[in-house]
């Protein structure tokens, strides 16, 4: 059945819709799990509960000048914020959340569905290097340079990770990866995968506990330590898209994306698939909020030392080791 | 040099105390707040709360300050200034002016110590917020309030006087100096 363009423009309103109403609803959870953990209250005077807050922050943001450094790069100072987000946003794209009348509900169905968010979503990188690099401070550069080798490192892992997810779905395609686990979620096959997953997520989108491209305390903010007003709010925002849409690929890779527990994928009705998939990626996105306020930040030598002496090593042998138990199975191995 | 410490695989696996953390922080989640909404909840007020003097109304609602002085000469900070004046009353003499400059006023209570009528108190009052210097010169007009009021208070300064009184004539019979007297400064000027 041929996928109608109506349907098509609907997905795609409501797929960005989604994103950017979950990446401005985490800006206040994160204030708000932040203050719960802390016994305060944290924002509650902009609408019923601060639900309102985000407005009020984007409001605040639109409204301030638009200033530029003297010392800095003006082109790609003012480039680097957009080449963060828009990453970010692209990947969002590739999420699968269901399937309806036998069609995946997703923005683009591509056949190479997890190469594609992994190539863009590394795109992201490149705006916190130049906003870091343009910045024309030391400490700025420090944080993009930090991103930089971090980003490194921990996407060797996270790719690895994948491969061997992708072995035993046999497919690139989020959608068939989902289907693939209908009944058997993948974090019972790959339970190290999904470990080594866990792990690199954080790295990856520069989230606590591997922050280095920040560092508050030693870095003054890292890269964006020059930035105000909306080209900083470019950078927040693709910070937490790229959470977003870290805990989808979560979700839709290893906990079975819109397969509700108890029933086939197939018998699902497709609103309840979709809200299979948000409650999954909600809650991977108030994981990576609760561990930044649970655990202290690593230490840069730790950090590289984690990346190559333990993730790289143990996601090659976990590969290894799938694809040997995938051949000694034979052609019908894996899911099948 | 490096030292070695043997760490058990629990403990070099991390794992294990991650999820203990998250433990912890789960747990605080659901722990009452600890901040107080302020406006909305105001300030919890004892009976021994010093807030914003305040001049006591007596029994037939006119003033009970005689205008003495004692509370001016006593205040550290120089805030209270009185204009006294003659009364037909029975106390002969009442303030025309008394004037407590907020901005001034330290909130140490010794204008409360030194009143010999119970006139002024240290009132429950603690909000000053205003736009102008004038405004936070308080006149009688703002500074008095009715009798009851300053009732609790009056029976709590009562029973801190008695038990200073008590101290004080303990510490006198131990030294044997019969001239000492109870000053509620604590300084004999």
């Amino acid at each position: 059945m041929e996928i109608t363009w109506i349907r098509a423009a609907l997905t795609l309103l409501v797929g960005f819709g989604l994103m950017m109403s979950l990446a401005a609803g985490m800006s206040l959870v994160e204030r708000k799990l932040s203050a719960f953990i802390q016994e305060r209250h944290g924002p509650n005077r902009v609408g019923p509960f601060g639900l309102l807050q985000p407005m009020a922050d984007l409001i605040k943001f639109v409204f301030k000048e638009e200033y530029v450094p003297n010392s800095v790069n003006p082109l790609i100072y003012k480039l680097a914020p957009a080449i963060a987000a828009v990453p970010a946003m692209m990947t969002f794209a590739a999420i699968p959340f269901g399937f309806l009348d036998g069609q995946p509900l997703v923005i683009a169905n591509i056949n190479i569905g997890v190469l594609y968010v992994l190539a863009v979503g590394s795109l992201g990188i490149y705006g916190i290097i130049l906003g870091g690099w343009s910045s024309n401070n030391k400490y700025s550069l420090l944080g993009g340079l930090r991103a930089s080798a971090q980003m490194v490192s921990y996407e060797i892992s996270l790719v690895l990770s994948l491969v061997a997810v992708i072995a035993v779905s046999g497919s690139l395609n989020m959608s068939e990866v989902v289907a693939a686990q209908d009944h058997h979620w993948n974090v019972f096959l790959q339970p190290v995968a999904c470990l080594i997953f866990l792990v690199t997520m954080f790295a990856e989108t520069n989230r606590h506990p591997f922050d280095f491209a920040e560092c508050e305390p030693e870095l003054v903010g890292g890269f964006h330590t020059e930035y105000a007003g909306m080209r900083f709010a470019l950078f927040f925002l693709g910070e937490y898209i790229a959470m977003v849409v870290m805990s989808g690929l979560m979700a839709a890779l290893f906990f079975g994306g819109c397969d509700v527990p108890f029933l086939d994928i197939a018998d699902t009705p497709w609103w309840l698939g979709a809200l299979a998939m948000l409650g999954k990626t909600a809650f991977f996105l108030l994981l990576f909020v609760w561990v930044r306020w649970t655990l202290p930040r690593f230490r840069y030598d730790q950090l590289m030392w984690l990346g190559w002496r333990v993730l790289l090593p143990l996601s090659l042998a976990n590969l290894a080791i799938t694809g040997l138990v995938l051949a000694l199975l034979g052609p019908e191995g894996g899911h099948a | 040099m490096r030292k070695s410490y043997s760490l058990s695989l629990a403990q070099r696996l991390y794992l294990p105390a991650v999820a203990k953390g998250l433990a912890v922080t789960l747990r605080y989640i659901f722990r009452p707040r600890f901040t107080r909404q302020y406006p909305e909840e105001p300030i919890p007020k004892t009976v021994a709360t010093r807030g914003q003097p305040r001049l006591r109304l007596n029994e037939e609602k006119a003033p009970a300050c005689v205008s003495c002085g004692m509370c001016e000469y006593a205040c550290p900070a120089f805030a209270i200034t009185i204009d006294g004046g003659e009364t037909d009353r029975m106390i002969e003499r009442e303030p025309k002016r008394f004037e407590i400059d907020m901005l001034r006023c330290i909130l140490c209570g010794f204008c409360e110590e030194a009143c010999p009528k119970e006139a002024i108190f240290m009132s429950q009052e603690l909000e000053m917020a205003g736009y102008t210097r004038e405004e936070h010169v308080l006149g009688l007009d703002r500074l008095l309030r009715p009798n009851e009021e300053f009732e609790q208070r009056r029976q709590f300064l009562e029973g801190n006087h008695q038990r200073w009184q008590q101290d004080d004539n303990a510490e006198a019979a131990r030294s044997g100096n019969k001239d000492h007297h109870y000053s509620p400064t604590g300084s004999s000027r």
